[in-house]
């Protein structure tokens, strides 16, 4: 990177984190005050209101990504980058509608609380070791993401950047807990949404745009330049079935993203649990809708003052270094800091609750509430640590890209979740099998395993796009073939659901004591969908372009 | 009352889980249509602006919809399930892990 682009006083940038530290360390002493239970450390004592929870769910899911990562990939990839980003936003709406209300009603710490009782400890472990794998990859690259970082602003080597940065983010969330986690998230989500919105509208200004007082929306009067610049900015470039194959890796995959779902599970009803989402979409639209105003900028800029931005995931602060004061482009690497801390903060409480909660509750399920907590406590540190030592020299499958690792979320553990909840026939056998079989399968047809067995080729295989649209349909149709074939073999008879089982479904959609046999169960529809998903699973095969 | 209660319990997942993906995936009508791709929209071409609309404030409307609607379901729930008989002792302890 250009000299003249680096932070012209670190002290400054040294300053804006130090506070910022500062705050959230404080949010966690109050904190862990109020946290006496494991109620209170996996799920904040299932207490926290819309506003706040809708704060801290769209930080939760807005990562180090949105200030760095994706701006680089609009820049890279321009218009079709942004339809990707777009659709995260239903993320979080469709996860509470399909079954984050439903487990919430059965007070679930993680998606795994209800594995567990749904189809017993053999899957729950496979399921909470597929979590566990994608949980440890999102949080090193937000570990990674947060060195950079720091190194860019202090101007310190990479491993001492992520010694101190990692020590500090992960010692407040520790102390914090659940509640530490969400009054953060809450508050780094404001820092993150001024962080990225304000700034651009005195860049906007200088670059000449009218609609400066309103980034997200407001600058379409650049589009003409940008046209003349770039003919081709606009253009969606690919065919529909790229298009497509967003909705099985990239829409299915993250609403079983454990740190999500926990973040619907802490409200304080089913009810609240809804509106946290209606503030949700409105908060995370105005940070999303700066990244792409950030990202059409990084354009305008290199296209219209012949400047070159070498390094794309520092547009934002390269951006800031030209146009603003230092103190401005200090505060926005500040609310860069702040996502990467909101996201791993989420990635370390599901470690937690995944291994203190669900894998504990199977191996020493009479341990007291009390000591339960401080395996808890001890799994969110040794997740964080974990996460240090590999970012020293990461392992480069595990950091090839989180966005892969949301296929294999979607191959592995979304169906088993929405069967579950929805489908009284979803067997415990064809759980495993078929979450085991196209898993595994998923890792081998990536470019990153064995290249010359992979399925597409280029960023779509790479981000797991082309292998999701074959393993996903894939185990959805195997699953529900599966339950059904095994149901019917006396030999199978163990692995069949059981009436408690059953039970557990009725109960979670509200019903009560009042048990329907017929109901969730039929044959028909999931016979449907088994046919629909291996119609997508050939289509997944043809060659792609 | 109950077969009444299920089929819109099923109905309003469906219907919103739909409306979610049209709203989240809009680009892709403008390429399955593409004769879509014409005109403007407070200066941006349309297939650039409307995906972005839809995913900020037709995210928002469509979750607004569904709570207001998932919010009045759960109360008509709530209402019939009060009105079931007096669990049993089994039942009981089985159902202290729900709400």
């Amino acid at each position: 990177m250009p000299a003249e682009y680096a932070l012209s006083n670190v002290w400054i940038g040294l300053g804006i984190v130090f506070i910022l530290f500062v705050i959230f360390y404080g949010v966690g002493f109050m904190a862990s005050r109020k946290t006496s239970s494991d109620e209170d450390f996996y799920a904040a004592g299932f207490s926290i209101g819309p506003v706040t929870n809708g704060l801290g769910m769209a930080a939760t899911w807005a990562s180090l990504a949105t200030f760095l990562g994706v701006i680089a990939l609009i820049l890279k990839l321009q218009v079709p980058f942004v339809y990707l980003w777009i659709q995260w936003a239903i993320s979080i709406p469709l996860l509470t509608l399909l079954y984050g209300t439903s487990l919430r009603r059965m007070k679930a710490f993680t998606p795994a609380t209800f594995i567990k009782q749904r189809y017993g400890k053999p899957a729950t472990i496979v399921i909470v070791c597929w979590m566990i794998l994608i949980m440890i990859m999102y949080a090193l690259g937000q570990m990674i993401g947060l060195g950079r970082a720091f190194e860019l602003l202090f101007g310190v080597p990479y491993n001492t950047a992520i010694i101190v940065a990692g020590v500090a983010t992960v010692g407040f969330i520790t102390i914090g807990g659940m509640y530490g986690a969400t009054y953060n998230a809450a508050f780094q989500m404001v820092v993150m949404t001024i962080a990225m919105v304000v700034p651009m509208g005195a860049i906007m200004k200088i670059m000449g745009s009218s609609g400066w007082w309103f980034p997200p929306l407001a600058y379409g009067d650049m589009v003409p330049e940008m046209i003349k610049n770039i003919p081709t900015f606009f253009d969606m470039k690919y065919d529909f079935r790229w298009y497509f194959a967003l909705i099985p890796a990239f829409t299915l995959g993250p609403i079983a993203l454990p740190h999500l779902a926990m973040k619907v599970f802490t409200s304080s009803s089913v009810k609240s649990a809804r509106w946290a989402v209606v503030w949700f979409a409105l908060f995370l639209g105005l940070l999303f809708s700066g990244t792409y105003v950030v990202g059409f900028a990084g354009n305008f800029f290199t296209a219209t003052t012949g400047n070159v931005i070498a390094k794309a995931d520092q547009t934002l602060l390269i951006l800031n270094v030209f146009y603003n004061p230092t103190l401005v482009a200090a505060f926005v690497m500040g609310g860069a800091v702040a996502a990467g801390l909101s996201t791993i903060g989420g990635n370390l409480m599901a470690i937690a609750g995944l291994v203190g909660a669900d894998l504990l509750g199977i191996i020493a399920p009479d341990m007291e509430t009390s000591k339960k907590m401080k395996w808890g406590y001890a799994a969110l540190l040794t997740g964080g640590a974990v996460a240090i030592i590999m970012a020293f020299r990461p392992p480069k499958f595990l950091v090839t890209s989180i966005l892969w690792a949301f296929g294999l979320l979607a191959t592995t553990a979304t169906p088993a979740i929405l069967l579950g909840v929805w489908w009284k026939e979803a067997n415990k056998l064809a759980l495993i099998v078929s979450s085991l079989f196209c898993g595994f399968l998923f890792i081998l047809i990536s470019p990153h395993v064995i290249p010359s067995i992979c399925v597409g080729k280029g960023l779509v295989a790479a981000l797991g796009m082309s292998g999701g649209m074959v393993t996903i349909p894939l185990s959805f149709a195997m699953f529900i073939i599966l339950s059904i074939v095994f149901n019917r073999i006396s030999l199978l008879k163990a692995y069949a659901p059981t009436l408690v089982d059953k039970k557990v479904i009725d109960r979670i959609h509200g019903w009560g004591t009042d048990y329907e046999e017929t109901r969730y169960n039929g044959i028909t529809s999931p016979l449907i969908i088994s046919a629909i998903c291996l119609a997508i699973f050939f289509w997944g095969l043809q060659p792609w372009t | 009352m109950k077969e009444k209660l299920y089929k819109k319990e099923i109905t309003l997942t469906i219907v919103f889980s739909v409306l979610l993906l049209l709203v989240g995936h809009s680009a892709s009508i403008f390429v399955l249509f593409p004769g879509l791709q014409q005109g403007t929209l407070w200066g941006f071409p349309v297939q650039y602006i409307i995906p972005i609309l839809l995913g900020w404030f037709g995210v928002a409307a469509v979750s607004l919809v569904m709570t207001i609607m998932c919010n009045k379901f759960d109360d008509e729930m709530e209402e019939y399930v009060s009105l079931l008989p007096p669990e049993t002792e089994t039942e009981t302890q089985t159902e202290k892990i729900y709400e």
